[in-house]
């Protein structure tokens, strides 16, 4: 019992990370209507910003989790003013696939620049606090539980600034309607700016939180890509809520499902097939995911 | 300074000469090797790294048959199909006599049957699987030890050291799954209980198999983390961080280079003491003058200590050149039938390769190729520093393996 109560600790660590990267991705999904294929390399990104803030500027490794969290702040208003504009003011025609090569051009770009400018040696920046935490035979590193909870901070952060603040409620009303937003005096491109910021910063603070924890390198990004994708359909397209449950489940489903598999020397190769499988069996009763509401097309 | 007319006319007949060498046609070698995900880049880079100061030495020194050498490097990404691309535009685009390289086996295999459609000579520089020179492609020749070679001798150290239980966790590549298989032959052969568990390359989080292993009953002696990317740091550490490996109950192996690479130690720090992993190059007593030579000009110019991975490619290139000088043409059967004669001496020993057709795997291979089980017994220790286990005739340390007192 003891062992499979770790195997679920251990999971909702990993899954309150996922679910920091994967709110991110909701975040944009929601407003800019666009799924972010570059999301995992913003994701690596932030880990290299974080690690060379503290190698260089010698920051504590928490404060360079802030200094990652800006920097790729910075980054993604920049890529969107730069590249996603022309989405929304009807310079060009089929928007899905225009978003779809331009955000995976940016993840290309991105993880050969990595190679190029860090190295292809994997790195790792010093640990938030050395030591773990041991309760009977639970085992947990300081890391995994500082990370889990500046995770967990970042997250009832962002919930409180959709909800408690014009600038959310202003994102919340340009993700329903653009055009009813406008009517009302918003400004429909500058929340599309302000989400894919905040959206790039929630991956920056997760690749950020892991680096002590898996090492970075520059393809560190594709396997959390891939997880937040599934999360964010788990969750539901475009609900955050849904996110943050559905990082937690894959987390606690894919520990769970190695510790119980009857083949241990196959549980672990099956370990990313427990989180599908999740997602399929909750498709199969929820088709709009666990927290989804019928999303709509970019106006 | 009046100059005499012989000096100037040997200037001048210099200057001459070297025109001629410049102007010639290059003699064009290729190389194959991952410089990029999903391929084990940081292998391939210091590979490419290697060839590089190979190819400007030999054109300092005046070029082969009086002509400059060019390298031309293709990226395989650790993919089949990329290595079979590779090689066919290296072959049919850029006309290349001789390839070298690779460090994925599985995509060395699909790489050495376009060598052999077209007869053009391979050294398989840092694949290890038995099947590359099992196929006995008159083409291939390999510098790198095979994996029945290696995993022989660490089989032999882990049954003389007395581990009597032992739990491996394997990648799912031709290399891993070779490698594995030979251990497990010997394991059998010996009376050594093994369990394995068989992971994806993309895994991140290695803890619930871990705790795993750390709940068998008995609990394993030796763990073996047979991963040859950077997952393989991850292991370490988190099981490190869990408190089963090393410690008095368990002691850690490391299949593959990762360990071997100068960034192990930021990656795992203190966890890294006491792991022990085999080592394909020579053991420090039998460095030759082209060993030293070779790691000082590396650090020199890159900044960073060479593995065996990047002594492995730098050897496989002079080996070309040797077989164009001895045999004066750029003919790819004569450069076939010049390496299978050849004796020449490297970073790594003197090389030649075996005829012999029996076991499969020793035809075209290098059979001298040193391994040694090494084991750190402190942090940021060279592998040149790190004490030497296996074969005994080099051991440096007594006892066959460092025991953690706490």
């Amino acid at each position: 019992m003891e062992y499979l109560l770790l195997q679920a600790m251990n999971g909702l660590v990993v899954g309150m990370i996922y679910a920091l990267a994967a709110a991110g991705l909701t975040v944009i999904f929601s407003i800019l209507k666009i799924v972010n294929f570059a999301h995992g390399e913003l994701y690596m990104m932030g880990a290299y910003t974080a690690y060379y803030a503290i190698r260089l500027l010698h920051l504590p490794p928490a404060l360079a989790v802030l200094v990652a969290m800006a920097a790729m702040f910075g980054l993604g208003v920049l890529y969107e003013r730069l590249f996603l504009t022309p989405l929304y003011t009807g310079a060009v025609e089929r928007k899905d696939e225009y978003a779809l090569i331009v955000t995976f051009g940016l993840a290309l770009l991105l993880q050969n620049l990595a190679i190029v400018a860090f190295g292809p040696f994997s790195r790792r920046p010093p640990s938030f606090l050395p030591g773990a935490w041991h309760w009977g035979l639970l085992t947990l590193t300081y890391d995994r539980l500082i990370a889990v909870a500046m995770a967990a901070g970042f997250l009832l952060a962002l919930v409180a600034f959709l909800r408690y603040t014009a600038w959310g409620h202003a994102l919340d009303a340009v993700s329903q309607s653009r055009e009813s937003a406008a009517i009302v005096g918003i400004n429909p491109h500058r929340l599309y700016t302000l989400a894919f910021g905040v959206g790039a910063a929630l991956a920056g603070a997760a690749g950020a939180l892991i680096a002590p924890i898996f090492s970075i390198s520059p393809t560190m990004g594709v396997l959390p890509a891939v997880k937040s994708f599934i999360i964010v359909v788990l969750g539901g397209m475009g609900s955050v809520a849904g996110s943050i449950l559905g990082g937690l489940l894959i987390g606690v489903g894919e520990g769970l499902g190695v510790g119980l598999f009857p083949d241990p020397g196959r549980a672990l190769a099956y370990s990313n097939a427990f989180g599908v499988l999740i997602l399929a069996m909750t498709l199969l009763i929820r088709p709009t995911g666990l927290l989804g509401r019928e999303h709509v097309r970019m106006e | 300074m009046k100059k005499s007319p012989f000096v100037m006319l040997a200037i001048l007949l210099s200057v001459a000469m070297a025109r001629v060498v410049l102007a010639a046609e290059p003699i064009r070698i290729g190389w194959v090797g991952p410089l990029s995900a999903p391929g084990a880049y940081a292998g391939g880079q210091e590979m490419k790294w290697a060839a590089e100061l190979a190819a400007d030495e030999i054109n300092r020194a005046g070029g082969v048959l009086g002509r400059p050498l060019e390298l031309v490097y293709e990226d395989t990404r650790g993919m089949p199909e990329q290595g079979t691309a590779a090689m066919e535009r290296l072959i049919t685009g850029k006309k290349v006599v001789a390839v070298f390289g690779e460090f994925h086996s599985s995509v060395g295999l699909a790489e050495i049957e376009v060598a052999h459609k077209y007869g053009i000579p391979f050294i398989a520089s840092e694949v290890w699987a038995d099947d590359i020179t099992a196929r006995q492609y008159p083409e291939v020749f390999r510098v790198a030890p095979a994996n029945s070679m290696i995993y022989d001798i660490v089989a032999a150290w882990v049954v003389a050291a007395g581990f009597k239980n032992v739990a491996i966790m394997q990648e799912t590549t031709d290399w891993g799954v070779g490698a594995v298989k030979v251990l497990t032959q010997k394991f059998d052969q010996h009376g050594v209980k093994y369990s394995v568990t068989t992971v994806e390359l993309t895994q991140q989080d290695f803890t619930a198999q871990i705790l795993r292993f750390m709940n068998q009953k008995p609990r394993p002696d030796l763990f073996m983390n047979m991963l040859a990317g950077e997952g393989s740091y991850r292991i370490t550490r988190q099981s490190c961080e869990l408190g089963f490996t090393p410690t008095p109950q368990t002691a850690l192996y490391s299949g593959g280079s990762p360990s071997l690479y100068p960034e192990f130690w930021e990656n795992v720090g203190e966890c890294g003491v006491y792991l022990m992993a085999e080592l394909v190059g020579l053991p420090k007593a039998l460095w030759n003058d082209k060993t030293r030579a070779f790691i000082e000009a590396f650090k020199q110019r890159f900044n960073r200590t060479p593995s065996a991975v990047g002594m492995e490619a730098y050897d496989s290139l002079y080996l070309l050149v040797e077989a164009i000088r001895k045999t004066g043409t750029t003919d790819p059967k004569a450069l076939i039938q010049a390496l299978e004669t050849l004796r020449w001496t490297g970073t790594r020993g003197e090389y030649w390769f075996s005829t012999q057709r029996e076991p499969a795997w020793a035809y075209h291979q290098f059979l001298d190729a040193p391994v040694v089980v090494i084991q750190y017994d402190r942090v940021n220790q060279g592998t040149d520093e790190a004490r030497i286990l296996w074969p005994r005739r080099w051991a440096t340390t007594e006892a066959l393996y460092l025991k953690v007192k706490k």
